[in-house]
């Protein structure tokens, strides 16, 4: 036990660590890897380890910040701030970690103290909150259920966000609609009571095949890769069937004794023993006429043939993660032992099995017998890397309409909802500056600055928007966020520019542009007319962004506050 | 502590990479495939591999893109089975052509853009020039040729659509000569090779009653068999048997994939190489002379699925760690307890009067024997697919233990014939025995020879990717026409749709008073990179001619331009063209020398739509993922022992 004997080594303490030049240069580094990710247009990253493991081709925050870990705990901080946000909304990750690292690097560039800072931004993220909730607000939409029409939209901008994915604007809709569909699927049409429980949409992938195969279906889907045995099937439709499902193994195998040591006599002969116990649950299930035998580990052979024998399917390794869609959808109770009989209650019902058949993959469609709110996406792309993304956009994407039931509304994306809102904080901070320069208690000068570094942060994540060299601008009408290719001048601008990045103002001659990052006079962003015909493009997940705008600001908050790290050595 | 690094791409050495890569593709296409030595150092151990599936299989790759690009690949060849090699081509030809924009300073953002307007247009002219394999390669009367051949022009528009609507549209397809492309240039070359003329509009109107007709397989599978010409004769030898069998339908040929093995036989030569009806397997001696005594009877069958061993337990089954087994000494030994395994099984057998078992695993050496001894052939290794046939044909049940057989779970009318005794050719005493379902299954058998062990893989591989060009092909319902034309097309398409986009920037900017919607206007860039696109198919074709042999590469480039100028011109890809592709295969395979003479007929040449599709999209895929990605995050390093290197940085 060398370890053991080893000297402790000393633990680190790092005084001031924004000053740290090593610790600075990482967050750097950080965010010039994050900011090169986001949008559309993002780049993406090959994550693998130096032994060469499989190589993951993302630009999804989730995924790239598992993957990152750093010898700074500093770092480290801030990863695992943005990856619970990650972990709740599933949305704005990138944003929230561009923001935060923004803001750090800003106030640690205008060289004001810490307190002021975050004196500040606090202040400001108030501003920002309460003015996305403000009826009058310029940048949010009300979300409309009567149409499918807004919640596709702010599907496929979370779908189109992800690069990696490899969709073409057709195979980008159809996945769009696809996740729409399953996100109705599992909305209870009529449960009574005001809470409202969500089913769950199973995602299975399916490599080798066109994005467009991809499908939905009400009900579950489950593997059947035993092809000897499907003969039977032709009986069961229309009518309930009976159903039981097993969380216990019934390999017959002495698995549930755990560790420790048996002593048995040579005559004993367990495997059969266990397996006389099987073929008793088998009678038993025969009796009770049940039709359809799940396990979520593994059946013995000689249980499943003689089920089989008896017209039953039978379906082992289920898995863990289809145990719980699968009590939903079908009422039955898991059986965890095989050593009682099976109490009555504990069956389940399904209705109509049918095969389906997706690739190589043989499929068992079961449906629910009466209302269920369970739903199942096949999704199937070209490769697996391609279709990894996939899968983790598809989540993400269901998670942030489910969002949209508790607060209906969407905000603008393409950048709009960014510059929008720094023009705003601008305008109404001075228009309140006396009365918030005696409740912080700072000098103007500091004031100014806060809210500078603030604002600039901000466009920031509007700008991250654009990898290909091109100019963001704002315009001082609406304060909207456009992009200009880099090939052209701004004098033949006007024939250059297309709408906004949201997708809701027209370029018209007469408007006046600047360039972000520059100085440009104030100006109160005039909230658009709520004109019917124009619709916005992009739209961006409300909960989500004003979760990660509060995440990100908290974040850079308590960064600037952090006086010393002390990184333990062993 | 672990780490992570970040490797910044400024120089977009993925694509680099991708397009060195690449490169391994270069002799593995076209219809003459040349073998690889790859050596391992370490080992000094060497295999020979022909297709680009086996080189990256061999290769173990480690470099992020080598990985994607290996993925890639095997994800084709699972489904497809042929392919790779165009794909890994074109995906080093891309994304040389990505890395040729990016230095001429256009946008990663641009570059995806007009590549997938790109692939839009390719594979539309994949879907234009597609030909129903209905009734394909059926002689017919001259006069009926031409209008054949314009019926596939009315195709271009219809894809594979309705013939029988073609009627009402021959006067428009008349006046239409060449401004559609289609694969009725091809079906001319075969038609009518010697009197064929571009602007002939004597149509004759004499339409034939249409009928769906049936593929004519042994014409598709000649056209599809890229010079793999042997193998694809076995191909349709398993077909015609495969036919012969289907008692439902006798006028209908067809090709069950699923239900063709692969026997492979070292030791002979390859002109042993053959197909029989049934299932083919390999035995020792002593099996042997049972097989012998079980021949020409009506024998009885038992599927296992596992092994069957006494220790053999099925998957999932865990075997308790802490159990000790209390002995006393009078106890019987661990092997009698296995004697008395065999003792129930083989009284069970002999009870159900079983004389074949087919199992998927491995049996005990003991029980073959006692097996032999009563007269019950035991054979390994059986495929699932097999098994899965001889149940559906015989009845039996396949059953993991022995012990869960009954009187259901056994086949019957199984028969066992001797199908070759090898024992003289070589060493270690072998025969092959023909295990087969008296007819009603289609099961059938692929005996694959050769005298070189190292070659027998290839073969094997040459094989299946015959047999699945000929399924697809029949799945597809549809063919392309082969030897570079469809890429011929696809160039001229691409070309035209740059010149277009070139020509409409230019005018939109002389004018500048007018007003367009920046949003609408086409990207000034995707004229060159269309360009580009279209150069990496030039290079293709230029590739696969040179392998084809008797052409340098300049040769080759010449003759496509040569070609793609007759075209604009209105000229149609000349016979001569598709030519050069067959006097080459000729050169190199001594089989089809008799082709030559000018009185037989033309080989036609075809290629998969699917394949063709789906290789080229999976390689514009690889393309795109590396051409975006700028950093590849490297986990888990230990930042005190790498952290010098210059291009790393460490967070």
């Amino acid at each position: 036990m060398m370890s053991r004997l080893a000297k402790k080594s000393p633990s680190l303490c790092t005084d001031q660590p924004l000053d740290n030049t090593d610790i600075c240069n990482k967050l750097y580094l950080l965010r010039h890897l994050l900011t090169s990710c986001f949008g559309p247009r993002g780049r993406l990253k090959q994550v693998h380890n130096n032994i060469g493991g499989r190589v993951v081709t993302t630009s999804t925050s989730s995924v790239l910040l598992s993957a990152v870990s750093s010898s700074q705990p500093f770092i480290n901080l801030i990863k695992i701030s943005i990856l619970n946000h990650v972990s709740r909304f599933s949305d704005c990750g990138l944003f929230a970690a561009i923001l935060c690292l923004s803001i750090i690097e800003r106030a640690k560039q205008s060289g004001l103290r810490g307190s002021v800072v975050i004196k500040v931004n606090k202040y400001l993220l108030d501003l920002c909150t309460c003015y996305l909730q403000q009826e009058d607000c310029g940048v949010r939409v009300k979300l409309d259920f009567c149409s499918s029409q807004n919640l596709i939209k702010l599907a496929r901008s979370s779908i189109s966000s992800k690069p990696a994915c490899v969709l073409t604007e057709q195979e980008t809709l159809h996945i769009s609609r696809l996740a729409v569909q399953a996100f109705l699927l599992t909305v209870p049409c009529n449960s009574p009571g005001t809470t409202v429980t969500l089913g769950k949409t199973v995602i299975v992938s399916v490599e080798g095949h066109s994005v467009l195969s991809s499908s939905v279906f009400p009900g579950l889907l489950v593997d059947m890769p035993d092809v000897f045995h499907l003969n039977n099937m032709e009986y069961l439709h229309s009518n309930p069937l009976r159903m039981v499902l097993f969380s216990a193994s019934l390999a017959g195998d002495l698995s549930e004794l755990g560790d420790g040591r048996i002593e048995m006599h040579p005559g004993v002969d367990t495997d059969s023993q266990i397996l006389d116990q099987l073929l008793e649950l088998g009678k038993q299930v025969v009796k009770d006429e049940v039709k359809l035998f799940v396990c979520q580990k593994v059946i013995h052979p000689v249980l499943q043939q003689y089920l089989r024998s008896r017209g039953i399917i039978v379906i082992e390794r289920l898995g863990i993660t289809l145990m719980e869609p699968l009590t939903q959808l079908t009422g039955a109770q898991p059986v965890a032992t095989l050593h009682t009989t099976i109490p009555p209650q504990a069956y389940g019902k399904v209705r109509d099995l049918t095969i389906r058949q997706f690739g190589s993959k043989t499929m068992l469609h079961l449906q629910p017998p009466g209302e269920s709110a369970i739903c199942t996406m096949i999704l199937s792309h070209r490769n697996e890397t391609m279709l990894s993304e996939l899968k983790v956009v598809c989540q993400k994407t269901e998670h942030v309409l489910r969002f949209t039931l508790r607060e209906p509304s969407a905000l603008l994306g393409g950048g709009c909802t960014e510059t929008h809102l720094a023009a705003y904080v601008r305008h109404k901070s001075m228009k309140e500056a006396t009365e918030a320069l005696s409740s912080l208690g700072c000098s103007q000068t500091d004031y100014l600055l806060g809210i500078e570094g603030f604002c600039r942060s901000l466009e920031s994540v509007a700008t991250a928007l654009e990898h290909d060299d091109g100019k963001s601008l704002l315009d001082l009408t609406h304060a909207h966020h456009w992009t200009l290719p880099a090939d052209v001048m701004k004098e033949h601008m006007e024939h250059n520019l297309g709408p906004c990045g949201c997708g809701l103002v027209e370029s018209i001659p007469d408007k006046k542009w600047t360039y972000l990052h520059t100085k440009y006079p104030q100006i109160s962003p005039a909230p658009l007319a709520r004109d019917t015909a124009v619709q916005p493009r992009v739209l961006d997940s409300f909960t989500a962004k004003v979760n990660a705008l509060q995440v990100a600001v908290e974040t850079a908050n308590l960064a600037l506050d952090v006086r010393y790290v002390i990184h333990d050595m062993n | 502590m672990p780490g992570s690094t970040i490797i910044n791409h400024r120089q977009h050495v993925g694509l680099q990479k991708l397009s060195a890569l690449a490169g391994i593709s270069h002799s593995s296409l076209g219809p003459n495939k040349k073998y690889k030595f790859i050596q391992d150092d370490a080992s000094g151990d060497s295999t020979l591999v022909c297709s680009c599936f086996r080189i990256f299989e061999s290769l173990e790759l480690t470099c992020a893109v080598g990985q994607l690009v290996h993925e890639t690949i095997q994800a084709h060849q699972k489904v497809y089975h042929t392919g790779s090699g165009c794909m890994l081509f074109l995906a080093g030809a891309w994304s040389h052509a990505a890395l040729e924009c990016l230095q001429r300073g256009i946008s990663v953002a641009q570059i995806i853009l007009a590549m997938s307007e790109g692939m839009d247009i390719c594979l539309d002219v994949c879907k234009k020039s597609s030909v129903s394999t209905e009734g394909l390669g059926v002689e017919q009367p001259e006069s009926c040729t031409k209008t054949s051949a314009r019926l596939g022009l009315q195709m271009s528009k219809k894809p594979i659509g309705d013939a029988s609507q073609t009627s009402c549209h021959l006067q428009e397809t008349k006046t239409n000569g060449h401004k559609t492309l289609n694969g009725s240039v091809q079906r001319k070359i075969k038609l009518s090779r010697h009197s064929y003329e571009a602007k002939s509009e004597n149509v004759s109107t004499i339409l034939q009653p249409h009928q769906p007709k049936h593929p004519d397989i042994a014409h598709i599978a000649e056209g599809l068999s890229h010079g793999c010409v042997d193998a694809m004769n076995l191909v349709v030898e398993a077909s015609r048997i495969q036919t012969k069998n289907n008692q439902h339908d006798v006028s209908c040929s067809t090709f069950d994939v699923n239900k063709v093995t692969s026997c492979v036989l070292l030791g002979l030569s390859e002109e042993h190489s053959c197909v029989t009806p049934g299932c083919i397997v390999t035995l020792s001696a002593e099996q042997a002379s049972v097989a012998h005594h079980l021949k020409e009877q009506h024998l009885k069958v038992a599927l296992i699925n596992g092994d069957l061993s006494d220790s053999y337990r099925h998957l999932g089954f865990n075997r308790p760690t802490g159990v000790q087994r209390v002995t006393a000494p009078s106890d019987l030994s661990s092997s009698s307890k296995e004697e008395e395994w065999i003792e129930k099984v083989v009284t069970l057998l002999l009870k159900l009067e079983v004389n074949l078992i087919l199992i998927s695993g491995l049996a005990s050496e003991k029980l073959i024997l006692r097996c032999c001894r009563y007269g019950i052939l035991v054979v390994e290794k059986v495929m699932a697919s097999v098994l899965k046939a001889f149940a559906t044909a015989t009845g039996a049940v396949p059953v993991t233990y022995a012990t869960q057989l009954s009187k259901h779970c056994v086949g019957i009318e199984v028969t066992v014939a001797i199908w070759g005794d090898l024992s003289s050719h070589e060493r270690r005493p072998s025969t092959t025995v023909n295990i087969s379902t008296g007819g009603n299954s289609d099961l059938v058998t692929v005996i694959l020879t050769s005298c070189v062990h190292g070659k027998l893989q290839a073969l094997e591989d040459q094989f299946w990717a015959c047999a699945y060009r000929l399924h697809h092909a029949l799945r597809d319902k549809a063919i392309l026409p082969g030897a570079g034309l469809t890429e011929m097309l696809c160039i001229h398409h691409l070309q035209e749709q740059a010149e277009r986009t070139v020509r409409h920037y230019r005018e939109r900017n002389g004018d500048s008073a007018q007003q367009t919607k920046a949003g609408t206007t086409a990207n000034p860039c995707s004229g060159v990179v269309l360009h580009l696109m279209a150069d990496g198919l030039i290079d293709y074709i230029s590739t696969v001619l040179v392998n084809t042999g008797g052409i340098s590469k300049v040769g080759a480039r010449t003759a496509v331009s040569q070609q793609l100028r007759d075209y604009k011109e209105g000229v149609g890809f000349a016979a001569k063209f598709s030519q050069l592709f067959l006097e080459g295969e000729q050169d190199g395979s001594a089989a089809s020398i008799s082709m030559k003479s000018s009185e037989a007929p033309a080989v036609k040449i075809y290629d998969n739509l699917s394949v063709k599709q789906e290789a080229w999209r999976k390689a514009l895929d690889v393309v795109f993922l590396v051409l975006q990605a700028d950093a590849e995050i490297i986990t888990g390093i230990d930042q005190k022992t790498d952290g010098a290197q210059g291009n790393l940085m460490l967070l």
